[in-house]
């Protein structure tokens, strides 16, 4: 059969029940994207955002493989697999390494969009890592606060923080450009 | 100029495009599909980590497209089996044994694979009633059930379903048409031109 297109959460979770494969690959076409995203903008190098995509998914589908019917049902699916991201690219992170070269583009930068995807990464550098995290989380992956404290493993009362924090960062880092 | 939160809604990227069946694949939970050469032309050959998962004739079903609806695990198509995979089942087919060739029968009933192990002890050059694999299989009563499922054997040829006949002798059914299945039975030598 051919890949299923982008489904909603409960009829993802509905085939991992029934058919496991069908379900990951379902899994993998609606959330890799979001997480590949996110990566991009939380770790330095498009080949680490690529394996943390990559991994993410490998590692989910031999945790199903302990998971009863019922766990599967009451797994918040972005927030799970976005618990998984963030210690990836947390490892990734700590790894020593060369700083990224000219010919890591990033491809926002290629295309026609006016944003400037390698000044929002040298922005967004700035920030605490648990600021980081919740400000991509939020504003690039788009998941709810809920997720977010999910994936962090953080009050949401905290994540709230963070975000707000982070962007009045961004704010100022922006005023500043603007004055040079 | 857009605001912060619509700057940073805008660096969604899109992965490359081949990371979905690469991660796909890599975890086993789909296929590959590519064409191998064979004396009855091409067949389309499904494969995933653990083995071959499908196999058809380009005759019977022509395009990509019609092999991935029919086919019963996700699939991608592919450039071409590894080398060492097709040179392992240019081999099979010739020698009519799938030997070390792994075959991989996830997502197959518990009898259909019951039946299709059975049916791959049928050594070349013989031939087995639909019953006796029943009997094999100690569901004596099964031979209708038996028949049905050696009909939607996934990976036919490597798996000998065209090697059961019925029990007076003829050759039966067979899903590529009985010409196909009296043709390899004769070129196997189990039965005379």
């Amino acid at each position: 059969m051919k890949p299923r297109d982008a489904s909603d959460e409960t009829e993802i979770k509905r085939t991992l029940v029934s058919d496991r494969d069908l379900g990951f690959t379902m899994l993998v076409r609606r959330y890799q994207p979001g997480i590949y995203s996110g990566a991009r903008r939380l770790t330095r190098l498009h080949e680490d955002a690529e394996e943390v995509a990559q991994d993410t998914f490998l590692r989910a589908y031999r945790a199903l493989d302990g998971y009863n019917d019922t766990r599967i049902r009451d797994l918040r699916l972005r927030g799970w697999l976005w618990t998984i991201a963030l210690n990836l690219c947390r490892t990734r992170a700590a790894r020593p390494r060369q700083e990224p070269s000219g010919t890591d583009l990033d491809r926002s930068t290629t295309d026609d969009s006016p944003i400037d995807a390698q000044a929002w990464n040298s922005r967004l550098s700035r920030l605490s890592s648990d600021q980081r995290a919740a400000v991509v989380l939020r504003h690039v992956a788009d998941l709810p606060i809920r997720d977010i404290a999910e994936a962090t493993g953080r009050p949401e009362g905290t994540v709230k923080a963070d975000i707000s924090r982070g962007l009045d960062k961004l704010r100022e880092a922006m005023e500043r450009e603007e004055t040079l | 100029m857009n605001s912060m939160e619509a700057q940073l809604a805008g660096l969604i990227e899109q992965p490359p495009a081949d990371l979905e069946r690469i991660t796909v694949t890599e975890a086993g939970a789909g296929d590959l599909v590519a064409t191998v050469d064979s004396r009855f032309g091409p067949l389309w050959v499904a494969w995933s980590r653990l083995g071959v998962t499908g196999l058809t004739p380009v005759f019977a079903v022509p395009t990509i497209d019609s092999f991935l609806e029919h086919h019963r695990r996700v699939s991608y198509e592919a450039p071409a089996l590894p080398r060492s995979l097709e040179s392992d089942i240019t081999d099979a087919l010739s020698s009519g044994t799938a030997g070390g060739l792994s075959l991989d029968l996830r997502g197959v009933s518990e009898f259909q694979q019951s039946v299709l192990e059975s049916c791959s002890t049928i050594p070349i050059g013989q031939v087995r009633p639909y019953g006796w694999i029943a009997k094999s299989i100690d569901q004596p009563g099964a031979t209708r059930a038996v028949g049905t499922a050696l009909g939607k054997n996934p990976i036919p040829l490597l798996i000998p379903c065209h090697r059961v006949v019925k029990s007076d002798g003829s050759v039966g059914n067979y899903a590529f048409g009985p010409e196909m299945k009296r043709d390899l039975l004769i070129h196997e030598g189990a039965i005379a031109l």
